[in-house]
């Protein structure tokens, strides 16, 4: 099937007649050491460099991959966002058995799609080693927007800790890095400024769901890097005033959400999970983890303007630069208080919620979901505008600045196929944080039947989320089409964030036969059971084709 | 309704429902750099291409004096306007035109011409906008340097560049200058 006269030897080769092109790419897997601001340690590193290199395909392109793994561990890359066959798409027990030490795995795929992706390790928690790399994809017919300069920008989160010592940590206990949570002095403090009755009804609402509310992450203690660079390091990419700059952000965090904004310059969002979508002006956006935005922006003024990108728990921050020249640095604003859950994400004030149903246990996921606020499909809150009650919402820093919303998201180009879903999957979004597991409807992965979709049908997926973090959920080799209430225009995602307490549906066409993973890209979300298989079937001829049944 | 908006109001839902008398600059609002031609004088004519969401060419040199007509179509999905301007003049215009979009009387495709005439009748127009001459009262807007594209338009717009400065043709709807829908003006020597 795979055409193996493509296999040449020069990096990217025309071939000719067909206009079809073809490109070889080698990426090598290896221990390494690095560290930022306090010493070094051994991590996993691709061609040596964190992150790895930017992989530049063209839509239309034939690619061919060797991953070469030269550690003494299984390996795996997974190429996050792209449409391929499912054999090809990376995910150890799913796609493949995974890259054994010493071996090379040859991919091979057609890129059927343009935009920002990104690629990283899907065996076990290597990717938060420092297994992530950008990709690009230049599109066949011309981009429906102009710029004159086009970097990446990722974002990411470092640890100096090996990442199963966090997990570890985790599990033992689940506030190991919650430095903020509530004391006996904030409890007076609270007394004084909401008076005693309603500061033990908040207290014991919050302990009736085993969560704090602070609980709005769960790992702290990152350096949070731009391409690589530490704050201090200070990543710049450079402009002459008035060219406009393509900003392709890519959050490649294991666990951090980040509220990014360049003071003095809007932000005009072009595309989305790297999808083109109706350019919409922001002050600032917040982007889930393994989601990517392409902005474009327009320095005037011969000045440094920073990148900035607080943390959702505002432990830090990472930073860039865009100036006129390099060794620029510009003001670095200060962090802003971290946000706090309040009881209206949790729908809580809004009545009619059994306190008893907790969020986050795992046993009892009977939540009426049905009675909690905003619910309804299509106008959930924080689709068209941030929540006032929220305190998770997203604010911009700019007085009456524009924070982006999914509500936002106009897809560029009509989606023909769009019709009603043929059915619905309802998902709970659950976990124990107290014992450190996360789950789908209260079960784990490893306890879990596959989801079985049926070759062209239609199907919603309904995620209500029932714990206190924010779950940025991943489908594998199909588009999930967000409902925003904007039916044909409803922007296609890879990565869909839903927030504490918050339901949102998604529109699934299952148009790739085969297995899929689709779980919550917050790695050790993901490593404790938030995941699921989803089978793609078609006609029993063409399921043996494939190899099943 | 903000009255500033009322001229830019009166003009797209003109432009859209191609009710626009010949644009005829109205007293008060002179450009520096030019004014509408007449299309008798004009010298040569310039197609441009609106596409979603850029504009082919992007880039045009002019002479000064010179009076050209513009042979504009929208080829795009999404409503789309030609503008010349300067700078400055197109910043302003952009933020009327966000404004116009948060309260629904533009949207990405068209003008919703219920809510520009619910909003006309709010002003302080009293009941002239209730009277038939009101409706069909030539709209003798103070925008005669832009023109406005539904989908599948095709307009024209004669101007005569009578003054080298630095201006740019452009869309002013929400995002689409932001993201590169605008053409640069050369002033040949």
């Amino acid at each position: 099937m795979r055409k193996f006269r493509f296999l040449l030897t020069t990096l990217f080769t025309l071939i000719t007649g067909s206009g079809a092109f073809a490109g070889t790419y080698d990426l090598t897997v290896d221990e390494m050491r690095a560290g930022y601001d306090r010493g070094e340690r051994l991590t996993m590193a691709i061609n040596g460099q964190i992150p790895g290199p930017t992989l530049r395909f063209r839509e239309g392109e034939e690619v061919t991959i060797n991953v070469t793994n030269k550690m003494d561990t299984d390996t795996s890359i997974h190429w996050h966002g792209i449409l391929l066959p499912y054999t090809q798409d990376g995910v150890p027990g799913i796609s493949f058995p995974g890259i054994k030490p010493g071996e090379t795995f040859t991919y091979n795929f057609k890129i059927k799609q343009a935009g920002t992706y990104w690629y990283h390790s899907h065996s076990g928690l290597q990717e938060q080693e420092g297994m992530y790399g950008p990709i690009i994809i230049t599109p066949a017919s011309r981009e429906p927007y102009k710029y004159d300069r086009d970097y990446v920008v990722m974002l990411s989160d470092w640890t100096d800790e090996k990442p199963e010592a966090i997990l570890d940590h985790l599990k033992k206990n689940s506030d190991y890095y919650n430095y903020a949570q509530r004391t006996v002095g904030t409890f007076f403090k609270d007394v004084s400024e909401k008076g005693l009755g309603a500061t033990l009804k908040d207290r014991a609402d919050w302990g009736k769901m085993r969560m704090t509310p602070t609980d709005i992450s769960d790992v702290s203690g990152y350096t949070f890097l731009v391409n690589g660079k530490s704050a201090a390091q200070n990543w710049t990419g450079l402009f002459k005033p008035g060219e406009r700059v393509r900003l392709r952000l890519i959050n490649g965090s294991a666990m951090s959400y980040f509220d990014v904004r360049i003071p003095g310059l809007k932000m005009t969002v072009v595309q989305a999970d790297g999808n083109n979508v109706q350019p919409v002006p922001v002050d600032e956006l917040r982007i889930a983890v393994a989601e990517t935005y392409d902005v474009i922006v327009q320095p005037k003024e011969e000045k440094p303007f920073t990148i900035f990108a607080e943390s959702l728990d505002r432990t830090g921050y990472a930073r860039g630069t865009l100036a006129p020249k390099a060794g620029m640095s510009g003001e670095i604003p200060a962090l802003r208080p971290r946000p706090q859950l309040t009881m209206a994400d949790m729908g809580m004030d809004m009545g009619g919620m059994d306190h008893g149903a907790a969020p986050g246990a795992a046993t009892a996921p009977a939540m009426n979901h049905g009675a909690m606020a905003g619910m309804d499909h299509g106008a959930m809150p924080g689709m068209d505008q941030p929540d006032s009650q929220s305190g998770i919402a997203p604010k911009a820093a700019k007085p009456g600045g524009k924070v982006l919303v999914y509500g936002d998201l106009k897809a560029m180009k009509p989606y023909a196929e769009y019709r009603a879903p043929d059915r619905e999957i309802e998902m709970k979004l659950t976990g124990n944080m107290q014992r450190y597991f996360w789950s789908i409807d209260g079960v784990k992965f490893s306890d879990a039947e596959p989801i079985r979709l049926k070759y062209g049908e239609r199907v919603r997926f309904t995620f209500v989320n029932q714990t206190m973090m924010s779950h940025p959920m991943h489908l594998h080799g199909m588009w999930m089409q967000l409902d925003t209430g904007k039916k044909k225009f409803n922007p296609l995602k890879h990565v869909v964030n839903v927030p504490p307490g918050q339901t949102l549906s998604v529109d699934v066409p299952a148009d790739a036969m085969g297995e899929w993973a689709f779980h919550c890209h917050l790695m050790y979300h993901m490593a404790t059971g938030m995941m699921r298989k989803v089978i793609v079937e078609g006609p029993v001829a063409a399921n043996m084709e494939m190899g099943h049944e | 309704m903000n009255p500033i908006f009322f001229p830019l109001a009166i003009a797209l839902s003109a432009a859209v429902s191609g009710l626009a008398a010949p644009a005829l600059a109205a007293a008060g609002h002179g450009y520096e750099f030019g004014s509408p031609g007449k299309p008798a004088s004009a010298t040569r004519s310039i197609a441009v291409n609106l596409a979603d969401n850029y504009y082919e060419p992007d880039a045009i040199s002019v002479k000064q004096g010179e009076t050209v007509r513009f042979v504009l179509k929208n080829s795009g999905e999404f409503l789309h306007e030609f503008s010349i301007d300067t700078l400055a003049a197109h910043t302003e215009h952009r933020r009327e035109m966000a404004e116009m979009m948060e309260m629904d009387m533009l949207t990405p495709t068209g003008i919703d011409p219920e809510k520009m005439n619910m909003d006309h009748s709010k002003m302080d127009m009293g009941d002239m906008s209730h009277t038939k001459e009101a409706k069909g009262m030539p709209m003798r807007h103070d925008d005669p340097n832009t023109v406005m594209l539904a989908p599948g338009e095709s307009r024209e717009l004669v101007w005569k560049f009578s003054r080298a400065m630095e201006i740019e043709f452009a869309c002013n709807m929400p995002g689409h200058y932001e993201s590169g829908m605008l053409g640069r003006i050369d002033f040949a020597k």
